[in-house]
């Protein structure tokens, strides 16, 4: 379980002067629980899930994972980037195979793992490409299965699908949610979608623009597997939609 | 594809063609004395003629040698420290001013002050070639290192891997393509360098045959030299290329 408490975060700006960028955040997120957070751009919710992954520092307030306080990066914690982060030197084979290298993982055994991990995500075909041949979905495929590899208890995806055509954001979407009900690993999911987190989440945390505070949070209670098909039909996914939708409307005209 | 490969050749070499064809022109119409200005055939012939002579092979090879040692002394140093610097804030702020100071400094001016440390021998001009080729390497590392996108590195901190093992496994790699352009400039002011200290003090070396040549008035002979120096700079840039392209594979340049 991750325990976030009174969680602010205020950043020195060039001109000197400090900008509170997240304003006491404060949310219990139990263990395999699916949790977007859901807020225009500029709110703090990337630096909320840095914080969360030990890359930044928090200025005031806590964070806890299973009782113990976060003190830096940590394996248990699993980072995928908007930007795909991944090392442009080593082919998509070699991206995989790092953090099960650095876990210790003999080689023999990390090539096998790697193999699975690489035919999960589709790009076995690839194994032996470099990032810069791949287009933006199997770039972040290869993101996805580098983070598993080490297999964290958490994942924090930073507005993963977000430079993606609506097409292959579609298709991750749902390769991320036939992972997760398969391994149920406690996702924190940052997006600007209403329609991406109602979708994919269990829980939907509303933020507020600069400085991000907490708006509301929604339950989502819908069946899964989800089946995006069945959903557009679907009542309550339909209020769920409206109700966040009318919600980041509301005071968020004059940031864009 | 060939008729596009030769058009690519030849654009590439139609300034120095133009060049070396005007150079002719002048030295056949007689326009200046073959004493002051051979023509760039005679020194080709020359210098093909010298390649065969196993002492002019030496010369070339003690220079060869001196760039060789210097640059990979070079390139060890101004990784090192520029990588250092670059993840270690103290190490940083202690470096830049002493870089501030030293790096504008005509190195050639301590060659006598190395010369009387070092002697007269190799270990004064790769001394030399070090301290004049350390810099772009050094500072190309730094802010390559620098550069890094954060994101790469909070990836591989999240696999497990320490701060120390993040600036050998990825802050290192990512840097490289930077590392590269400043080991290219340095490889040319590797070759001026020796050249420059050959022809002030040394009894071997390319610079040393064009000094030995213009105290004679050979003309001709001291025109190889440079022709040699030259085409010597070409080949390790082909060579540096060829590396590059092998070593910067994944990124896209």
């Amino acid at each position: 379980m991750i325990a976030i408490e009174g969680l602010s975060k205020t950043f020195e700006t060039s001109g000197g002067e400090p900008h509170l960028a997240l304003d006491g955040i404060s949310i219990d997120i139990p263990k395999g629980q699916f949790l977007s957070i859901l807020g225009p751009s500029g709110c703090g919710k990337s630096t909320l899930l840095y914080i969360v992954g030990g890359f930044v520092p928090a200025s005031a307030g806590r964070i806890r994972v299973d009782g113990r306080a976060i003190a830096g990066p940590g394996p248990d914690r699993g980072p995928v980037f908007q930007e795909f982060a991944l090392f442009p030197w080593k082919t998509v084979r070699g991206n995989v195979l790092y953090g099960l290298l650095q876990q210790g993982v003999p080689r023999d055994q990390a090539e096998r793992r790697v193999s699975e991990l690489l035919q999960m995500v589709h790009l076995s075909r690839y194994a032996d490409f470099y990032p810069k041949e791949l287009s933006g979905g199997m770039k972040q495929r290869v993101a996805i299965a580098r983070t598993l590899a080490y297999d964290p208890a958490i994942l924090l995806m930073d507005e993963p699908f977000g430079a993606l055509d609506a097409h292959t954001r579609t298709k991750l979407q749902n390769e991320l949610l036939s992972i997760w009900e398969r391994d149920r690993k406690t996702v924190l999911f940052v997006t600007h979608s209403v329609e991406e987190a109602v979708y994919l989440s269990d829980r939907v945390m509303v933020m507020t623009p600069s400085p991000g505070r907490q708006k509301a949070v929604f339950d989502i209670d819908l069946p899964r597997p989800r089946i995006r098909a069945e959903l557009l039909l679907n009542r309550r996914y339909q209020e769920y939609l409206i109700a966040i939708e009318r919600l980041v409307q509301d005071g968020g005209e004059d940031e864009a | 594809m060939i008729g596009r490969a030769l058009k690519s050749l030849i654009l590439h070499s139609a300034s120095l063609i133009l060049l070396l064809g005007a150079w002719e022109a002048v030295c056949r119409a007689g326009m200046v004395s073959p004493h002051l200005l051979p023509a760039p055939s005679a020194i080709f012939l020359r210098l093909l003629v010298q390649l065969a002579d196993p002492a002019f092979l030496i010369h070339l090879g003690q220079t060869v040698l001196r760039i060789a040692v210097g640059l990979a002394l070079a390139t060890a140093i101004g990784v090192g420290v520029g990588l250092a610097a670059s993840r270690n804030r103290l190490i940083g702020r202690l470096l830049e001013p002493l870089v501030r100071v030293l790096a504008p400094i005509p190195k050639i001016a301590l060659y006598p002050a190395l010369i009387l440390m070092l002697g007269f021998d190799h270990a004064s001009k790769i001394a030399l070639i070090v301290a004049d080729a350390v810099f772009p390497i050094l500072l190309a590392t730094y802010h390559g290192a620098r550069m890094v996108e954060p994101k790469l590195i909070w990836s591989a901190r999240a696999a497990g891997a320490s701060e120390r093992q993040c600036t050998f496994t990825i802050v290192l790699p990512a840097a490289l393509p930077s590392i590269y352009t400043g080991l290219r400039i340095a490889l040319l002011i590797a070759c001026v360098v020796v050249f420059l200290a050959e022809m002030i003090s040394s009894s071997d070396g390319l610079g040393h045959l064009l000094i030995r040549a213009a105290r004679s008035f050979r003309t001709l002979d001291m025109f190889v030299p440079l022709l040699a120096v030259s085409l010597l700079g070409l080949a390790l840039n082909g060579l540096a290329t060829l590396a590059g392209r092998r070593l910067l594979r994944g990124f896209a340049l």
